[in-house]
């Protein structure tokens, strides 16, 4: 899976601190959790004169999977790095591929307030589709998403966590009647609270 | 970056806790009302309330949906209407409380304090006026409350008034004797009244207050309760030093919920954020008690040997957390124990495990005192009397906020239940033992000197 894996090559361009002409790239790397994963792929980077802007990385049951923006001259060749990197990753069965970074994401044109909505209930297919679908209708944008299993429970209570941005020409009365209406359809308990809430009871 | 433990605990206070925000009380002043005349006082007072007011309902339940916590009372606290209405005479105050309860009503205000005097030191005109129209006002209203502070560490007592009180009590329960004496219900006699409580029947706006201002009561006994069972059962070797500072997290996080909610109340109504009250306020439903906290730090029941240290635990615990929340506490702020609001003291009292004595000496250390203590409703005025001078010389001595709520049923002894409905809940008559001995105390009359303020033993 790897070697066949997709390459995107960079489109974008623009001049780092000392003049030369830059670009970046998206690196995935994903496979079996392990030590030293990271620090393979940094060695990696660092020896193909690559500066790394931003990490996250995340462990879903046992499997790694990380996201690399990664900013290196405009000469530097992507599939010289890829190599390096799959020769490096492919023995401890990880996939990577490299991706052109688009300049922009969604855009913020409004100033949305942030909101969390959570869904408690049985586990079910088209549970995650059936709640993005309302959330994509009233044009939120899910910036973090969640589900965990409360093994505690008996049956299991599957919890889904969206952290979502509304903007304010959203009706966000409307927004909740939705949502409670799919959460009804669907079994489940919902809820929809102001992202403040959480960081005041939390964060001292 | 919130985590999936932070917002399932929170889901759980919510869902499984109680977790809610008892009340947002919003003090209006009414100094700049005062007229003479009975017809403009009502007017003025009507015009003002209405107009800073209007909207508390809707911006709470607003507020309360777009945080995901209920706002379960909305209320209005007002400058005792002894001293702004001090011209007006005893019927025409009953007019006054009768336009504030249909302000309320009208408003979807659950309850309106403010209908009080501070007698501590003596009585004026006005106060007598108020104290007289009392079991009346009461009687012919429903959303009404009336403080009526007897008493403070300055002053000392104003044994006048305790009897007065003593009296007022007992024509109130008869005004109302077909509801079980509630009228009594809706009235309590402090020590140390602070300015800015927010629960009623104790809620007025003191006159240090400001124009207007927004305090706000937090709940939070379901999950004190919660916090402590989950914590004990992860780790049984649990003492009470770590079990206090568990209580402690714990009051801190319901306070913050508190203050948000206030704060943001506060700047939509565009008035001032007074403070948040950290009371423990139980309702009578199951997992909603401070009587439950008891028995989950290892009490058979509230009332047991033992009982009076716990609650002294407990509301320490509250204390420090809340305030470390809060930029502004005030209020009473610590544990109610309101035997009819509370299903599990309800139940002690029933039970015979809890006694007017023994809920005495729980009031020294807690922050409200005697608290919908339903006695029978043949006890004298000057045991009643008696009793409020008991709960008040605590209040006094140790310098502390103390109060009677007391309510005799008429027609009904020791033993036998009381219903006065909603959050007022229902309880057992305690047993009182009324062989007229306080009458020759009572009938001396006068003020008990304040104490003195050093040699503290």
């Amino acid at each position: 899976m790897g070697s066949a894996a997709d390459v995107y090559v960079l489109i974008i361009h623009y001049y780092g601190n000392v003049g030369d002409v830059m670009k970046k790239i998206v690196l995935f790397v994903l496979g079996p959790d392990g030590p030293g994963i990271i620090a393979s792929i940094s060695k990696v980077l660092v020896e193909q004169k690559c500066n790394l802007e931003d990490v996250s990385q995340t462990i879903l049951q046992q499997q790694f999977i990380s996201i690399f923006i990664v900013s290196m001259e405009d000469s530097t060749d992507e599939n010289e790095l890829l190599s390096a990197l799959r020769s490096k990753l492919e023995p401890f069965g990880l996939v990577a591929h490299l991706k052109s970074m688009q300049a922009q994401g969604h855009s913020q044109q409004q100033a949305c307030e942030s909101f969390v909505v959570t869904t408690v209930g049985p586990d079910r297919p088209g549970l995650i589709a059936g709640m993005t679908g309302v959330i994509a209708r009233y044009g939120v944008n899910i910036i973090n998403l969640k589900a965990v299993s409360r093994s505690e429970r008996r049956p299991p209570d599957y919890v889904t966590i969206y952290e979502v941005d509304i903007p304010p020409s959203s009706d966000f009365k409307s927004f909740r009647a939705a949502l409670q209406a799919k959460a009804q359809e669907l079994g489940l308990d919902v809820n929809l609270q102001h992202r403040e809430i959480f960081e005041r009871i939390y964060q001292v | 970056m919130l985590t999936e433990r932070e917002i399932i605990a929170t889901l759980d206070m919510l869902r499984n806790e109680n977790l809610d925000v008892r009340t947002v009380t919003l003090g209006v002043s009414l100094f700049d009302c005062a007229d003479r005349d009975a017809g403009r006082f009502i007017e003025n007072t009507r015009n003002k309330i209405t107009r800073l007011a209007g909207s508390l309902v809707d911006v709470c339940d607003e507020v309360g949906l777009k945080y995901g916590i209920p706002v379960v009372n909305k209320r209005i606290s007002i400058s005792p209407v002894a001293a702004v209405a001090a011209g007006l005479s005893a019927e025409q105050m009953v007019l006054v409380a009768a336009a504030l309860d249909d302000i309320a009503a009208r408003l979807r205000i659950d309850f309106i304090g403010g209908f009080g005097a501070l007698v501590e030191k003596g009585f004026t005109k006005g106060d007598r006026a108020l104290i007289e129209a009392i079991p009346d006002a009461l009687s012919k209203t429903g959303r009404v409350c009336s403080s009526i502070n007897v008493a403070s560490t300055n002053a000392g007592i104003n044994m006048d008034a305790v009897a007065l009180m003593g009296q007022t009590i007992r024509q109130t329960a008869e005004m109302t004797a077909d509801r079980d004496g509630i009228g009594c219900a809706k009235l309590v006699v402090f020590a140390n009244i602070p300015q800015d409580v927010p629960f009623m029947a104790g809620a007025y706006l003191g006159i240090g207050e400001p124009e207007a201002a927004i305090n706000v009561g937090v709940s939070g006994p379901g999950v004190v309760k919660m916090a402590i069972d989950r914590a004990r059962k992860a780790d049984p070797s649990l003492d009470l030093g770590r079990l206090s500072e568990i209580i402690k997290r714990t009051a801190f996080k319901v306070t913050r919920v508190g203050e948000l909610i206030g704060r943001k109340v506060a700047d939509r109504l565009g008035v001032p954020f007074g403070i948040v009250d950290l009371s423990l306020a139980p309702t009578p439903n199951v997992g909603d008690s401070v009587g439950e906290i008891f028995e989950s730090l290892g009490l058979k029941s509230i009332g047991c040997p033992g009982s009076t240290a716990a609650l002294a635990m407990l509301n320490d615990a509250v204390k420090k957390g809340g305030i470390f929340a809060s930029s502004h506490v005030g209020g009473l702020s610590g544990a109610f124990i309101p035997v009819s609001e509370d299903l599990n003291i309800a139940e002690a009292a029933r039970r015979g495990r809890l006694t007017i004595e023994k809920l005495e000496a729980l009031t020294s250390v807690c922050s409200v005192g005697l608290d919908m203590v339903a006695i029978p409703g043949d006890t004298s005025a000057e045991t009643i009397a008696g009793i409020i001078a008991d709960e008040m010389a605590i209040g006094v001595i140790n310098n502390k906020a103390t109060a009677a709520r007391l309510i005799p049923v008429p027609g009904k002894k020791a033993g036998e239940r009381a219903s006065f409905g909603g959050l007022l809940g229902e309880a057992t008559i305690i047993n009182i033992t009324d062989d007229g001995g306080s009458a020759g105390f009572i009938t001396l009359g006068g003020r008990i000197p304040a104490p003195v303020h050093s040699f503290k033993n």
